[in-house]
Parts: C-alpha cells; structure tokens; sequence
C-alpha cells in the first residue's frame, strides 16, 4: 500500500514516481522528460534568510542613489535606477514605465521581503494564515523581477556611453551590483520543497495547538 | 534515450492531483467533491489535474506578440538629438550600429536578446501547441526541454527596454545630447510581457498527454 507521500509527480509531465531519497546539492531528473525533480540544498531556510537580510541593507542606495556620473562637454549628468522609471514616466510611455518600475524597482524589493519573512516565520516556528500565500508570491516574484537583466543593461549603456563621455562610478552602482548578487543568490540557495515541507510542518502544529509543541 | 512512448501512468491516470505551486500530491478522490474549487492543503492554491484552458489562452496570448512584433521591429524604438537634429533608430539600427563601432560582443548580445529570443520564443511555442493539437509525437524529450528553455530565456528580452531606459535618464545634456524612446519600446515591452505569460500559462504535462 503506497500513500501520496511515497510517490511525486514530476512536474514537467505529470509522470508518476516513487519517491527517493537524495543527496544534498545532487539533482534527479525525470526519466521521461528530463526535468528536475528533486534539487536538496544544504540549510536553505537560514541561508536565504541571511542572504534576504543583506540584499534587503543594500536596496534603497542601490535603486535611489545615481549610479554614474557622466561628464561630456563640461557639463554632467547623473541617474538611479529610480531616475531610469521617472524618465520614461516624464516622456509620456505610461506602460513601458510601469513595466520598467515593477520589474527593476517594485518586485526585487518584494521578492527579498517576502523570503526575508517568510524564512525568519519558518526559523521562528510561527505559522500564520497568510504564509503560503507569502511564499506562493515570492516564487513568482524571481522570474518577474529582473535586476539581473537590468545589470547586463547597465555594462551595455557602459559601452555605449563611454564613446561621448567620460565616466565616473557612483555609490549606487556598487551597491546595486551588490543587490543583483544577493538576488542571484537567494535563488541559489532556495530550496523550496524544503520551505513547503517546514509550512506544513509548522501548519500541523498550529492546528493541533501551540501547547504540543516542544 | 529513445521516444519510449508507450503510455506510462500519469498521476492523473492514478486519481492524483499535483498542486502547480508546491508540488504536493493529493489523491482526487479524498477531496470534497461538492465544492467548486478544490485547494492544496499545503499552499492553499487551486488544483487542477491540467491548468485550465492553457492551449487556447496560450494561442491567444501568442498570436497577439507576433502581431505586436511587426511594429516593435519596424518603427523606431529610441530617437537621439544631436545639436537639433533627431535621428530615430528601430532595434535592428541599434545593432548593426553596435557592430560599425567594431562592439561586436555588445551587437551579438543586443541581436540575441531582442531579435533571436522573441522568434524563437514564438515559434517554439507554435511547434509545441500544434503538436499537442495534432498529436505529433516525436521528440517529446526535446520539445519538452525547448520548452524549460522558452521559460527561461523569457526575461532576457527586457534588455533593450533597460538599455534605453538607462540611456535616456544618462545621456541629456540640455540641447546638445539627449535620448528619448519611440513608439516601439510600447510595442516591444507588450511582446515580451505576452511571451513571458504564454510561457507561465502553459502547462507542459499537455505534451505528454497527447
């Protein structure tokens, strides 16, 4: 007699299997279209909460501070990340700004405060009706904030602007640099059957009353 | 490995759901039938064996970017004054004139992420949903992975938007220099955000069920 735990459907076809256990930091693929099943992280709640914590430190310098100072002709001209969203505000693209704003300025910053409490809830114990839906979010906020891309755009800009001015690098563009590591970061480290497991763990208890607990 | 595509049990064959957001598996039968919507007990998103209506909202999320793209490709994207003299360029000037200054890294970087990705996003995604349509069922194991591709790849086309984003906060020097986006960056932004949704949309466990 098999239960539901003993088995996992891969997600990528729908194939039903038999669970295994795995080694940590080894991925298993799904035998019939390659997916990957199980990818185990060592320590993955802790890590993505220190690693939330210090992009978190780093994000308002990184997105309202000037990245570059350019000098061309006597004159100078600097901008943020923020200034990026306010110009094609100001130049009337209303849907280019709003995409620019929720992908470089709005879901990064989500993206880190969701697992930052999401991670320090799990480290606590303490479930909360809304956490599934906190972490449900922050899955989805990876793949649409972008500050990784938006990095690639700045080395680009660099090479284009180097040609008709001169450069100077601002506080703002380490920091922000520092941002996209710990963003990359965070998703290296996430584990998130691991935080589902740890959810319903603490989801259990708190239906069972906190007096068992301990 | 070879197509062994003799039919395997699916856990939807089996009676069993796999939440899209965890991953939990839950057996069909146990839940309470009566009520509309069925929720994981782990996440609290809504089940479903496949996601719901994914090849027709798919199609039309798809045939909206490839009607979008014409404009995106034929009008200008970024305009730059130069002493009072407006030059519009569309994506393909910005990257032959990549390639003119001899940036041949910056060109190839440019052309990939905002010409290649989005065709091949587009045509991916044709070939996947015709050959759920019409049964074809060779090369699963590589549509299957074209697919994790398409979804991966998907964010990179923002890369032309940001460029100009950057370039138009950056280079305004009062009336000497200054650069200013065009119609495209409208047409263009939609491409990308219509792909990244048919991509989201798209439930790759059709593939294997046809």
């Amino acid at each position: 007699m098999t239960t539901t735990n003993d088995l996992i459907a891969c997600p990528g076809c729908d194939l039903l299997l038999k669970k295994i256990e795995s080694v940590p930091g080894k991925k298993l693929f799904c035998p019939r279209c390659n997916t990957v099943l199980v990818h185990k992280k060592v320590h993955s709640i802790t890590k993505v909460l220190a690693i939330s914590i210090s992009g978190l430190l780093v994000y308002i310098p990184a997105i309202f501070l000037p990245l570059l100072t350019l000098h061309s002709m006597g004159m100078t001209q600097s901008g943020s990340i923020f200034d990026a969203f306010l110009s094609f505000y100001h130049q009337k693209y209303y849907i280019v700004a709003v995409l620019v704003l929720i992908t470089s300025v709005f879901f990064p910053l989500l993206n880190l405060s969701l697992l930052f409490s999401v991670s320090l809830q799990l480290r606590m114990r303490s479930y909360s009706r809304s956490l599934p839906f906190l972490f449900r979010t922050a899955l989805h906020m990876d793949e649409w904030g972008m500050p990784d891309v938006y990095l690639i755009a700045l080395l680009v800009s660099i090479v284009k602007i180097n040609s008709v001015a001169t450069i100077d690098y601002n506080i703002g563009f380490f920091c922000f640099i520092f941002l996209v590591l710990m963003t990359r970061a965070s998703t290296s480290t996430l584990d998130p059957e691991a935080f589902w497991q740890k959810i319903e763990e603490i989801r259990l208890l708190s239906t069972f009353g906190k007096n068992d607990v301990r | 490995m070879s197509d062994k595509t003799a039919k395997q049990l699916t856990a939807m064959d089996a009676g069993f759901l796999s939440c899209h957001d965890c991953g939990k598996l839950l057996e069909a039968g146990q839940m309470i039938q009566d009520r509309a919507v069925l929720t994981c007990t782990r996440c609290n998103s809504e089940l479903h064996f496949r996601k719901p209506h994914s090849i027709a909202r798919v199609w039309a999320l798809i045939i909206t970017a490839m009607v979008l793209f014409i404009p995106a490709n034929l009008l200008p994207i970024m305009r730059v004054d130069f002493l009072g003299t407006k030059s519009y360029s569309t994506i393909m000037d910005g990257i032959i004139y990549f390639f003119h200054e001899g940036e041949y890294g910056i060109g190839l970087i440019i052309f990939i992420a905002s010409v290649l990705v989005p065709l091949f996003k587009m045509i991916g995604m044709v070939i996947i949903l015709l050959s759920i349509q019409f049964k074809w069922r060779k090369g699963l194991r590589h549509k299957s992975s074209m697919f994790r591709f398409i979804e991966f790849i998907g964010r990179w086309s923002m890369l032309d938007i940001f460029v100009i984003a950057l370039m138009s906060t950056l280079v305004s020097f009062g009336g000497f220099t200054a650069t200013v986006a065009a119609p495209a960056a409208t047409y263009f932004s939609t491409v990308v955000v219509c792909t990244m949704v048919a991509a989201l949309t798209f439930d790759s466990r059709l593939l294997w069920d046809a």
